[in-house]
């Protein structure tokens, strides 16, 4: 049947509903950047938790949308990075690495699990898949994250690890098993 | 004119409404009073095919909601409750342009659009104002004017009064009588019938997704206590 | 905290799209070159850009010391040695000087936060991002900009919440889940309470574009934006062997 726009491409309904929670889990991401919420008294946001549920309840490209709003928003100057930072700049900042890593590690993840076309249930998988599949995309971001310090300020990576990446990992490894508790929950539904 | 012809809406195996027909009429003022659950909900998502009948039609001016969504759209204005989930920019005239902008008119006109929308609601000079700033009662208004910067002919409230203190709903209430005055045609969903009664031409009931009552509220409410709403005054 | 602040200067009257060509321009000259003499002239520039745009020396680097502590890491780190002398601050020299660059980067930004509503930025993204993609990226930078007070007081609530009822008692894997559990629901609420009012309002692939101009007053910046690339171009045509 012929559908009457008047000229007017309306967005599609699904795509809508995804692109919608895309954008608040970015807002979602920018809030977690400012509220620490020390795990196990080990300092640090829940910002990689937040890259995890992109990946599992959004799947590959709308997690990975998701993260490349959340890296625009705060290019464009809302204050969403680490300490209430925003600007160009902090993409090619000591942290840019971790940062533009984050719209990869949603997709991996998301892809990890779904498989691309329709999502799945994260709570029917087995933990140690989801643990696992969270730890290759930590590792991700960490390698890229730690190369692009080291190259930035001109160091090894050996030392580049110790400056950055080594206080962060207890905290990050705590996050992935959060991640996979939330997910065995079954208490949020993907679209 | 919005015309429901015996529409029925099913959620998997809930059927929110069944075999409805109503008819809502150029600058009508129309209450829509049912307790939770009773479908209001649903019927307003039909106004302007957020939601498509799984039986009968649903004609706005002729166009069915299934088929014609943009037609439809610009007829119809739509506002929900939680007016702070529905807005789309930080400050006031950058989200009320999103519509008319969405709808592809130059620049000017859409200016113009925005200028006039809040001026009916009593938010003139404030496009520069940051929306999480503003108290529940403005917010609310800003979110008519999102809805009212389509220009539509029939404006659609769902629970406009929900979560306000007195001023707000009076200052709400009162921007709803100039609008029905110059001619919008307004449904309001509610389940509190305080002074939106005095506008109203006609009050429709519902219950269990189907219309039970549909009278002028001169002609005697008392039955509306019989599908939970609480009727002011008996 | 570092935002946009309403403002005369000549920052604040030129187009985001200049704006931001200097801030692309500018990185990749400070990425090119670390010498000791290209990074005095990039800070007397990046002092001239602080000086068009009027911002807050102090507040600016009470801002800045986040990335600062971390950037001070890595010089630090390469100091260390395994065994005698322990500390070689010869070998922090280079290190240094990398940081510093970056340093610059992250202050010339600044001056584009402050001077730049994050509306200018969008519109700026959208005009010059062509099709679906720079649509889903005007509108998703304004709903992140909107939404991220609404979703921090969710946040805060639910936290508070949670303390109360929960309280020290339970492990933190449990707080956290159920912090996170809870925030997720409320967001995707939100969010799907959201979708329906974008189509209300016929939330559509081809919108009005948001209005903005250049005009001559952006020329010099945008010459200056090429000359920086164009410097950055050079350097690494030179490091690959092609000059």
């Amino acid at each position: 049947m012929e559908t009457e726009t008047e000229g007017v491409d309306l967005v599609e309904g699904r795509v809508v509903r995804q692109f919608a929670r895309a954008a608040l889990l970015a807002a979602l991401m920018g809030a977690t950047a400012i509220v620490a919420i020390p795990i196990a008294g080990i300092p640090g946001t829940l910002q990689p938790l937040i890259v995890f549920l992109a990946g599992i309840y959004l799947g590959p490209y709308w997690g990975a949308t998701s993260m490349g709003l959340y890296l625009a928003a705060g290019i464009a100057g809302a204050p969403v990075f680490a300490g209430w930072a925003a600007g160009p700049g902090v993409v090619v900042g000591p942290t840019g690495g971790f940062l533009v890593t984050f719209p990869v590690a949603a997709f991996l993840i998301g892809y990890a699990i779904h498989r691309g076309g329709d999502l799945r249930d994260p709570a029917e998988l087995s933990p140690l898949y989801l643990g696992g599949v969270l730890l290759v995309a930590t590792a991700v971001l960490y390698a890229v994250g730690v190369s692009w310090y080291a190259w930035v300020v001109g160091i090894e990576l050996g030392e580049a690890a110790l400056a950055v990446a080594a206080p962060l990992i207890p905290g990050d490894l705590v996050k992935i098993v959060v991640a996979v508790a939330i997910a065995r929950s079954g208490r949020i539904d993907t679209v | 004119m919005i015309e429901f012809r015996n529409v029925t809406h099913r959620f998997g195996d809930v059927t929110a409404i069944a075999g409805l027909s109503l008819t809502l009429g150029d600058g009508e003022f129309v209450v829509l009073a049912g307790a939770n659950g009773s479908g209001k909900t649903t019927l307003l998502g039909h106004c302007n095919g957020l939601l498509v009948p799984d039986e009968g039609r649903v004609l706005v001016d002729g166009h069915d909601v299934a088929d014609e969504p943009v037609a439809v759209r610009r007829r119809v204005g739509m506002v929900f409750q939680h007016p702070r989930d529905q807005f789309v920019a930080a400050t006031v005239g950058e989200d009320v342009a999103f519509g008319p902008a969405n709808l592809g008119h130059p620049r000017e006109e859409i200016d113009r659009r925005v200028e006039r929308a809040l001026a009916a609601v009593g938010m003139g000079s404030r496009t520069e104002e940051a929306i999480e700033a503003l108290s529940g009662g403005e917010q609310s208004r800003v979110a008519i004017a999102g809805a009212l910067a389509m220009e539509p002919t029939h404006l659609v409230l769902d629970e406009p009064f929900a979560g306000l203190d007195e001023p707000a709903r009076r200052s709400v209430l009162a921007r709803l009588e100039e609008l029905s005055a110059s001619g919008t045609a307004i449904l309001v969903a509610t389940h509190d019938l305080r002074d939106v009664l005095k506008l109203a031409d006609r009050v429709v009931g519902m219950s269990e997704g189907a219309v039970v009552l549909d009278r002028a509220p001169a002609d005697g409410l008392g039955d509306l206590d019989g599908i939970g709403v609480r009727v002011p005054g008996c | 905290m570092l935002s946009y602040a309403p403002g005369d200067s000549i920052a604040h009257r030129l187009d985001p799209r200049s704006k931001l060509a200097v801030q692309a321009g500018f990185a990749a000259a400070a990425l090119a070159y670390t010498t000791p003499v290209a990074l005095a002239a990039l800070t007397a520039l990046a002092a001239g850009i602080a000086a068009a745009s009027e911002f807050p020396l102090r507040r600016t680097a009470r801002s800045l010391r986040y990335p600062a502590l971390l950037l001070a890491a890595g010089p630090l780190v390469a100091a260390l040695t395994l065994g005698p002398p322990w500390f070689e601050p010869s070998a922090a020299v280079e290190p240094a000087l990398g940081s510093y660059r970056v340093l610059l980067v992250l202050v010339v930004s600044a001056a584009y936060v402050r001077t730049t509503p994050v509306s200018e930025s969008r519109a700026a993204i959208q005009r010059t991002i062509p099709g679906k993609a720079g649509q889903l990226l005007g509108v998703g930078i304004a709903l992140v900009f909107r939404f991220l007070p609404v979703i921090r007081g969710d946040l805060r609530r639910i936290q508070r919440a949670s303390a109360a009822r929960l309280g020290t008692e339970r492990g933190a894997v449990e707080r956290a889940t159920t912090v996170g559990v809870l925030g997720l629901e409320r967001t995707f609420r939100r969010a799907d309470r959201l979708s329906l009012a974008l189509q209300a309002r016929c939330f559509s692939w081809g919108p009005t574009l948001p209005a903005l101009s250049l005009s001559r007053r952006d020329l010099p910046a945008l010459a200056l934006a090429a000359g920086l690339a164009l410097s950055a171009l050079l350097r690494g045509a030179r490091a690959v062997g092609l000059l």
